[in-house]
C-alpha cells in the first residue's frame, strides 16, 4: 500500500493535469458574453444572400448586415421586412435564401418547402403592449385585462378592470383605439399564444400568424403598428421593444405567471429565457414563463434556411453570415434592444451551422 | 319662384325689380360660394406642397441623389438614388412602350377607323380604359407577367405603360383632328401615299400638341404608386437591369416609409415626396408651355 | 372644319417626272400603305386586347374565391383569410361611402369653381385659377396620403373630430353620423378623395358650362335677372346634364384611388357604419395592404375584389360618359 504522502501527490497531479487539460481546451465556452469569432474566414466569402420575414428583428438584421459587409467584403446580404407569414412563403418558394421569422412553420406548410430546413434562434426580445393615452404615464394591465382589450370587451379606458390593475391612478374616459397587424405576423402569434395561455377564459380568438381581432385598426410591420400608437391619443398596440424604443412609446407593465407586473426590458427578457425548455430542433417558448423578474411576453426569433444547398460558395456564405449572427451578431443586439441568447442556446446554434451542407 | 317673376297687365312675363333686396342678398351668397370655393381648393394645395417643400427640402442633399438607400431604415444617413434612378428607368420604359402604340392608334382612329362601327368601339373603349383603377393594372400585369417571370422593371413598366396608352391614344387623336386637312390634300397631291403623308406631314403637324399629351401622361405615371407595388418589389441598392430582379422607385418608397414611426424615415419620405413632385411639375409645365405654343401658333 | 376622312378619291396629276401611282392603286407604295394600316389597325386592337386580357385574367385568377364564397362574397362582411371567409361587405361599404363623402365635399366646391372661373371671374384670375388646378391634379396620390396621414389625420381626430364627437355625438340623426374620433377615418379619406377629384370634376364642369350659348344667357340678363339667377336659368339646366356626367366621373375616380386612401382609412376590417369619423376599409386599400403576402384562396379572394372594383368603375365611367355624351349631341343638335 501506498503511504498517505504519495496517494495525495497523486491526486494533486492528476487534478493539476486535469486544470491544465480544461484550461487549455474550451477558455471561451465559460464565458457568458459573446467574443467576436477572429478566427472566422469571412474574407474569403462571397455571393449575394437575399432573405426576407418578421419585421420583429428587422432592426437587430440592419445592424448586422451592416456589420457584416464590414468583415465580409464579397458578400451582399439584404433583408426585406415583409412579416413571418411571407418569409416562410418565400424560402419555401426558392425566392429567397434566408427567412427571418418568428413562429415556427405549420405542419401542413412543410410539404411546400423545396427541402428539409434548419431553425437557428437568433436573438430574442419583450414584445411591448405600448399605449397613448394623455395624462397617463405608467399602467399596469393583467393578462385577463389584455385578453378583454383585445377582444373588445373593454372598449373605454376607465373601465373596471383596467382600474383593478391600476389602484389609485386616474384613467380618462377616452375610447380604446386597438392597434393590431394587418399582415401575417410572427409578432401576432407570439402575442396571441400569450394571451391564449395566460387568459384562456378572456381571449376567444384563435392563435396565430393572423388573428381575427373584433374591432381593431390594422397597420403592415411592428413600425406600422407603431406609427398608429404614436399618432392617436387612447391607442394601445403590441410593438416589438426595438421598434417601441426607436419611436418613443410608453411600455405598460405586464403581469407575469407569478403576479407581478414587469415591464419590457432586457433584463425581463432573459430572466424568461433563462427557463425556456429547448426543442431539439432549437425551437422554444419563453412565453408566459415563471418567475418574478420574468417579463410574460418575450418572444424569440428564428432564422429558417435550407439544410442542403447546391451552390458551395453560397452555402459557405450562409454558413458565414449565420456564424456572425451567432457570434458577433450577440454583442450587437442590446445596442438594439434585443435580448441575446442564453450561452447553452446559442453554443447549441454555432454547432448547427455544420448541419448546413453544400 | 314667384316672386322671382311678375305677370304686366298683358300677361307677359317678366323678373320683378332686379333691386329686391332678397334678390340682391341671394346674388351676393352665390358670389362668394364661387370665389369662397376657389379659395378652398387653394387652401390644400399650399398646405401640401408647403409640407413637402419644407419638410422635404433639408433631404435634398447631393448624397440624396448618388448613394443607396441605408441599411438602417430608422436612421438617417444614405440617399435615394435607386429610387431616382428606378423611377425614371421604369417610366422611360413605360413610356417606350405606351408612346409608339399610342400613336400608332391614335392614327388608326383618325386617318383609317374614322367613323366606322371598329373605330367608334375602340374609342370608346380608350375612353373607359382611362377610367380602371391603377391598381387593377397592377393586379392585372401581376397576374400575366410577373407570376411567370418574377419582380422585375419591366413588370412595372407594363403596367404603367397600360395607363399611359389610353391616355396617350386620345390626346394624339385630338392633335391630329387639328391638322387641318389641307395639309393632307396637298401631300396627296404631290403624289405621296398615305402612309407616307401620315409620317412626313400630319405627324410633324401635330408634333407639339402629341409632345404636350405624351408628357402629361408620363407625368401621371410617373407618380403612380400602386401598379408598381406588387411587381417591382423592393431594393436597397442600384438595379439598372430592366427584366432581372427586383428595383424600387419615389412613390413605392414613399409608401412605404409613411408608414412608420420613425422621423428619418419620414423625413425620407418628405424628401422624396418633394423629388417625386418636382418632376412631375417639370413635365406638366413643360406640357403647358408646349400647348400653349402649339396653340398660340394655331391661333395665329 | 373639314373633318378628315379617310377615303379619297383623288388621283393626283403629274407634276414631278417620273411614275405618279394614283392612290390607292397598283404601284410602288401599296405594301408599304398596307403594311402601315395594319400595324395601326393592330395599335388599335391593343386598346380592346388589353381590356379583354384584364377582364378575363383577373376573373379567371379570383374564380377559385368567387367559387368557395357563392353570393357571401359580396353579402357577408366577415373577411378571415386564416379561416377562409371572404366576405367583402364591409369594403364594399367603405368604397362607397368615402367615394360619397369625396363628392359631397368635392362637388359644391368644383361647381363653385367652374362658375367662377367661366362667369365671374375677371379674365386676369382665369389663368391663374386653372393654373393652380392643374397643379392639384398633378399632385401624385402617394403624395396626398403622405401629407394625410402625418398631417391631415393626426391633426383632425383630437382636434376636430373628437370635439365635434363629444358635442353631438349623443343627438339623433346627426349623432349617427358625427360620431367617432379617430383621425384614420372615412371622413379624412373622404377628405382627402375630395382634394383629388376636385381637378377633374371642375375641369369637365368647365367645359359644359362654356358651351352655353350666348343667347340664353343674354336671354336671361335681358329679363333683369342678377347674376346667379342668370346661373340658375341658364346656365345650369343646360349644362344639367354634362356635369352629371362630370360628377360621375369625378365618382369613379374616387372609387378607384388606393394609395392615399390605404394610408388614411385606418384599415379596420369589418365595419359597417355611419359613423364618419371611424376607421374602417375600401376594396381597393385592402387589395395593396393584403396582396404582398396573400396566396391561395386569399390572392383569389383580393383579386377578386380587383375585379368588384373593375366592374363598378367601368359601370359608373360607362354611365357617365353616356350622360356626357348625350349632352354633346343635345347641345350641338338643337
Amino acid at each position: 500500500m501506498r503511504s498517505p504522502k504519495k496517494s495525495l501527490a497523486l491526486l494533486v497531479a492528476v487534478l493539476a493535469l486535469f486544470g491544465v487539460v480544461a484550461a487549455a481546451c474550451g477558455g471561451s465556452k465559460s464565458d457568458s458574453d459573446a467574443k467576436p469569432d477572429t478566427t472566422y474566414d469571412y474574407a474569403s466569402l462571397s455571393g449575394t444572400l437575399n432573405g426576407s420575414g418578421a419585421t420583429f428583428p428587422k432592426a437587430f438584421y440592419e445592424e448586422t448586415i451592416a456589420g457584416f459587409a464590414g468583415v465580409a467584403k464579397g458578400v451582399t446580404v439584404n433583408y426585406n421586412g415583409v412579416g413571418s407569414g411571407q418569409g416562410k412563403k418565400d424560402l419555401a418558394a426558392g425566392t429567397s435564401d434566408w427567412a427571418g421569422t418568428d413562429s415556427l412553420v405549420a405542419d401542413a406548410d412543410k410539404a411546400s418547402f423545396k427541402g428539409p430546413f434548419l431553425y437557428f434562434p437568433t436573438v430574442a426580445a419583450p414584445i411591448t403592449v405600448s399605449f397613448n393615452l394623455s395624462g397617463v404615464k405608467t399602467l399596469n394591465l393583467s393578462a385577463a385585462t389584455l385578453a378583454k382589450i383585445f377582444t373588445g370587451s373593454v372598449t373605454a379606458w376607465n373601465d373596471p378592470a383596467i382600474a383593478a390593475d391600476n389602484t389609485g391612478v386616474t384613467l380618462p374616459s377616452t375610447k380604446i383605439t386597438v392597434a393590431v397587424r394587418s399582415d401575417g405576423s410572427g409578432t401576432t402569434s407570439n402575442f396571441s399564444k400569450f394571451l391564449a395561455a395566460a387568459a384562456p377564459e378572456a381571449f376567444t380568438l384563435t392563435a396565430g400568424d393572423t388573428v381575427a381581432w373584433p374591432s381593431a385598426q390594422s397597420a403592415k410591420g411592428n413600425a406600422g403598428v407603431a406609427q398608429i400608437v404614436k399618432a392617436t391619443n387612447g391607442a394601445i398596440g403590441y410593438v416589438d421593444l426595438s421598434d417601441a424604443i426607436a419611436s418613443g412609446l410608453t411600455f405598460a407593465s405586464i403581469g407575469n405567471k407569478d403576479g407581478k407586473f414587469v415591464q419590457p426590458t432586457l433584463e425581463g427578457a432573459s430572466a424568461a429565457l433563462a427557463g425556456a425548455t429547448i426543442n431539439a430542433d432549437l425551437t422554444y417558448s419563453a412565453l408566459n414563463a415563471a418567475g418574478a423578474d420574468s417579463y410574460p411576453i418575450t418572444a424569440g426569433t428564428y432564422i429558417i434556411v435550407y439544410s442542403s444547398i447546391s451552390n458551395p460558395t453560397q452555402a459557405s456564405a450562409i454558413r458565414g453570415w449565420i456564424n456572425y449572427v451567432l457570434t458577433e451578431g450577440q454583442t450587437l443586439a442590446p445596442e438594439v434592444d434585443f435580448a441575446p441568447l442564453p450561452t447553452a442556446l446559442r453554443d447549441k446554434a454555432i454547432a448547427q451551422i455544420a448541419s448546413i451542407q453544400g | 319662384m314667384n316672386e322671382l317673376f311678375v305677370t304686366t297687365e298683358s300677361g307677359d312675363l317678366l323678373l320683378s325689380d332686379t333691386t329686391k333686396r332678397s334678390r340682391r342678398i341671394r346674388n351676393r351668397l352665390a358670389s362668394i360660394w364661387m370665389a369662397g370655393s376657389v379659395l378652398v381648393a387653394v387652401v390644400p394645395l399650399a398646405l401640401v406642397i408647403g409640407y413637402v417643400l419644407i419638410k422635404g427640402v433639408g433631404q435634398l442633399t447631393p448624397d440624396w441623389f448618388t448613394k443607396d438607400l441605408p441599411a438602417v431604415t430608422r436612421r438617417a444617413g444614405g440617399g435615394m438614388g435607386p429610387a431616382i434612378v428606378g423611377t425614371l428607368l421604369i417610366t422611360a420604359v413605360a413610356a417606350g412602350m405606351a408612346v409608339p402604340l399610342g400613336v400608332l392608334g391614335a392614327i388608326y382612329l383618325h386617318e383609317y377607323g374614322g367613323r366606322g362601327r371598329l373605330g367608334r368601339l375602340i374609342r370608346f373603349m380608350a375612353d373607359v380604359m382611362t377610367g380602371v383603377p391603377s391598381i387593377v393594372m397592377g393586379l392585372f400585369v401581376y397576374t400575366v407577367w410577373t407570376i411567370a417571370h418574377g419582380l422585375s422593371a419591366f413588370g412595372g413598366a407594363l403596367a404603367l405603360a397600360c395607363l399611359m396608352l389610353p391616355i396617350i391614344i386620345r390626346t394624339t387623336e385630338e392633335m391630329l383632328r387639328l391638322v387641318p386637312d389641307e395639309l393632307r390634300q396637298a401631300s396627296y397631291a404631290l403624289g405621296n401615299r398615305k402612309w407616307r403623308t401620315i409620317l412626313t406631314v400630319v405627324l410633324p403637324a401635330a408634333f407639339g400638341g402629341i409632345t404636350s399629351g405624351v408628357m402629361l401622361a408620363i407625368a401621371r405615371a410617373a407618380g403612380e404608386t400602386a401598379p408598381l407595388v406588387f411587381t417591382i418589389g423592393a431594393a436597397r441598392n442600384l438595379n439598372l437591369s430592366i427584366f432581372n430582379g427586383p428595383t424600387t422607385a419615389l412613390s413605392v418608397q414613399i409608401f412605404g416609409n409613411a408608414q412608420t414611426p420613425f422621423e428619418a424615415a419620414q423625413a425620407r419620405a418628405w424628401g422624396a415626396a418633394l423629388t417625386l413632385v418636382a418632376i412631375v411639375f417639370i413635365l406638366t409645365i413643360l406640357a403647358r408651355i408646349v400647348a400653349a405654343r402649339v396653340a398660340r401658333r394655331h391661333n395665329a | 372644319m373639314a373633318i378628315g376622312r379617310s377615303d379619297m378619291d383623288i388621283t393626283p396629276g403629274g407634276s414631278s417626272g417620273g411614275a405618279v401611282a394614283s392612290l390607292h392603286g397598283a404601284g410602288p407604295g401599296r405594301r408599304a400603305d398596307q403594311l402601315f394600316h395594319s400595324v395601326a389597325l393592330i395599335a388599335g386592337l391593343l386598346v380592346l386586347a388589353i381590356l379583354g386580357l384584364i377582364a378575363a385574367s383577373t376573373t379567371h385568377e379570383a374564380w377559385p374565391a368567387f367559387r368557395s364564397q357563392g353570393l357571401s362574397f359580396v353579402t357577408s362582411s366577415t373577411w378571415i383569410p386564416a379561416e377562409g371567409k371572404f366576405g367583402a361587405l364591409a369594403f364594399i361599404y367603405g368604397t362607397v361611402l368615402s367615394s360619397l363623402l369625396a363628392l359631397l365635399l368635392a362637388v359644391p366646391v368644383s361647381l363653385g369653381i367652374a362658375l367662377y372661373a367661366n362667369e365671374a371671374a375677371p379674365s386676369r384670375i382665369r389663368r391663374p385659377i386653372i393654373a393652380v388646378l392643374d397643379l392639384l391634379a398633378a399632385i401624385p396620390s402617394v403624395v396626398y396620403g403622405l401629407w394625410g396621414v402625418i398631417v391631415l389625420a393626426p391633426f383632425l381626430g383630437p382636434h376636430v373630430y373628437s370635439p365635434i364627437n363629444d358635442a353631438v355625438g349623443s343627438w339623433p340623426v346627426v349623432g349617427w353620423f358625427l360620431n367617432g374620433s379617430s383621425g384614420r377615418s372615412f371622413m379624412t379619406a373622404g377628405i382627402i378623395l375630395a382634394i383629388m377629384i376636385t381637378p377633374i370634376v371642375t375641369s369637365l364642369s368647365r367645359e359644359v358650362i362654356a358651351t352655353v350659348p350666348r343667347a340664353q344667357r343674354e336671354a336671361a340678363y335681358a329679363m333683369g335677372a342678377t347674376r346667379w339667377e342668370m346661373i340658375r336659368l341658364a346656365v345650369l339646366p343646360w349644362g344639367r346634364g354634362g356635369i352629371v356626367g362630370a360628377i360621375m366621373l369625378g365618382l369613379g375616380r374616387a372609387m378607384g384611388e388606393t394609395i392615399a386612401v390605404a394610408l388614411v382609412i385606418g384599415s379596420q376590417a369589418g365595419q359597417v357604419t355611419t359613423h364618419l369619423f371611424e376607421a374602417g376599409d375600401s376594396m381597393a386599400a385592402v387589395i395593396v395592404n393584403q396582396f404582398g403576402e396573400a396566396s391561395g384562396t386569399h390572392r383569389a379572394a383580393l383579386v377578386g375584389l380587383g375585379v368588384v372594383l373593375f366592374v363598378v368603375t367601368i359601370i359608373v365611367n360607362v354611365s357617365a360618359r353616356s350622360i356626357v355624351a348625350r349632352f354633346d349631341r343635345q347641345a350641338q343638335g338643337i
